[in-house]
């Protein structure tokens, strides 16, 4: 078990270079091979099982009642969304939750429909991971987990924590499983089926899918963070980038 | 006394707010001020051309690489996007290596972004604001608004000023910065063959030959049933 643990490990560069070091830092995936492992492993169950499913779901399903399902399981999740906005101090996001919940839970049928978006009150989404990132907590070295996919531990203490903020979680803590695993089950298709297209085209277009989705998720978290304001800050320095200088080497601040 | 403080404490955040207030009102213009209109105009006037060659059905998808090669070319400073990608290894390549690089690195990007940006052939982009970053940098801030009723699409478009015009360094959709995403691969390749250059050679070479073999998915199917999310 060592031994794996070990090998698992990715080899950290010569301290005397100083850009590698940088880069692998910056890289911050110290179990890269691991990690590889279970992104080909969860490939693997994808090609087998979750694509082919997703596939027919989205073939056969008529959109009309895929949306539904969708918008019904956005519904459960405004608890932690509104939990979420509140602690970021986000007050007026909390309310647009607030009024989507109110909204959709009645005049759009227990969630199976979303007029508040009609209406003014668009959705965004929010977890205790990005949070833990407003209040400034790195997320730490990358970690991808069969089924559940990127998990860096920031956001795996969230996607944990904010099981505590949904309402639901207590209403079925003694069982029957069905529903909290028939909900994770459609989720996870219902996503899936909204991205065949999508995937496809970034895992043929990629020279390291791994990477790829490495760079894909930490992006788009880190964008999900700042509720999607592009900043100027933490942009790399590229004004003496090129071939031809000796300038030193650019790598994107953290 | 302790009145004053009362008052003091009371007053606190009748001042906050008006200095909160103040701010905004202070700072809008000075954003104005920051923004450049005409780097704006210029990436309204390449999304056009872009969206116009990606969405010209009679043309072949030859015809369509060819004519997206000259306007990158023309507008992007793929030089320096090639050396970015590189990250540490930028001193890695002979020169050789390097020539070699680049041309496959223009082929490459014409091929992967003929391909990702089908989704948003017949497209309006609009332009909602930009913002000088220093003397020699601006960042455009635009959206796709889709015909379908999907969900806008934040584009945000990062420019070098060079001689009297503009050159694209890189471009952020949803988020995600382009240039950033090629770079983590292209790094990952390299260091995954122990620094060896050619391994990134061939990579590009594969992904070239499997789009030239039709391999890619000739249209995203991503723009049906995505309208929520």
């Amino acid at each position: 078990m060592l031994i794996v643990a070990l090998a698992a490990c990715a080899t950290r560069p010569d301290p005397s270079n100083k850009a590698a070091v940088q880069a692998y830092e910056e890289t911050n995936d110290p179990i890269e091979p691991l990690n590889r492992y279970f992104f080909e492993l969860n490939r693997f169950f994808d090609i087998i099982l979750i694509k082919p499913v997703a596939t027919w779901y989205q073939g056969v399903v008529p959109d009309p009642a895929r949306n539904s399902i969708r918008h019904f399981l956005d519904n459960l999740d405004a608890p932690v969304i509104l939990a979420n906005d509140s602690l970021q101090g986000e007050w007026n996001r909390a309310g647009i939750t607030a009024k989507r919940f109110g909204i959709n839970t009645t005049v759009g049928v227990l969630g199976l429909f979303d007029p508040a978006t009609g209406w003014g009150y668009p959705q965004h989404r929010e977890d205790f991971g990005q949070t833990l990132g407003t209040w400034d907590t790195p997320e730490g070295p990358y970690l991808f987990l069969p089924v559940l996919g990127p998990s860096p531990p920031r956001d795996l203490a969230g996607f944990a924590v904010d099981k505590f903020f949904d309402p639901l979680t207590y209403v079925y803590w003694n069982g029957p499983y069905t529903v909290p695993v028939t909900r994770f089950v459609v989720n996870g298709i219902d996503v899936r089926s909204r991205n065949l297209g999508t995937l496809d085209q970034i895992e043929r277009t990629s020279v390291d899918y791994y990477a790829t989705v490495r760079s894909l998720y930490r992006q788009s978290r880190a964008n999900e963070i700042a509720n999607g304001d592009v900043s100027q800050e933490n942009l790399p320095d590229i004004d003496n980038l090129n071939f031809d200088t000796n300038e030193p080497q650019a790598v994107a601040p953290k | 006394m302790t009145t004053l403080n009362f008052v003091r404490t009371a007053a606190a955040p009748v001042a906050f707010c008006a200095a909160v207030l103040f701010s905004i009102f202070a700072t809008a213009p000075a954003q104005a001020a920051n923004a450049d209109p005409a780097a704006e105009k210029w990436v309204d006037d390449i999304s056009q051309r872009a969206i116009k060659i990606i969405s010209d059905k009679s043309a072949g998808r030859q015809a369509r690489e060819a004519q997206f090669s000259t306007l990158l070319n023309e507008s992007a400073d793929m030089p320096r996007i090639a050396a970015f990608c590189l990250g540490q290894f930028l001193r890695t390549p002979t020169a050789d290596q390097k020539d070699e690089y680049l041309k496959l690195f223009n082929n490459f990007v014409v091929k992967v972004y003929v391909t990702r940006l089908s989704d948003y052939h017949d497209e309006k982009l609009t332009i909602t604001g930009s913002q000088l970053k220093g003397d020699t940098q601006v960042l455009v801030q635009s959206q796709i608004n889709f015909t379908n009723g999907r969900e806008p699409v934040k584009v945000t478009w990062w420019l070098l000023k060079k001689d009297s015009g503009y050159k694209l360094f890189d471009v952020n959709v949803v988020g995600v910065w382009l240039a950033q995403e090629q770079r983590s691969a292209f790094t990952s390749v390299i260091n995954n063959h122990n620094g060896d250059f050619t391994a990134l050679l061939e990579h590009l070479k594969g992904q070239i030959a499997d789009a030239e073999q039709g391999k890619l998915p000739p249209t995203a199917a991503t723009t049906s049933g995505s309208s929520v999310q």
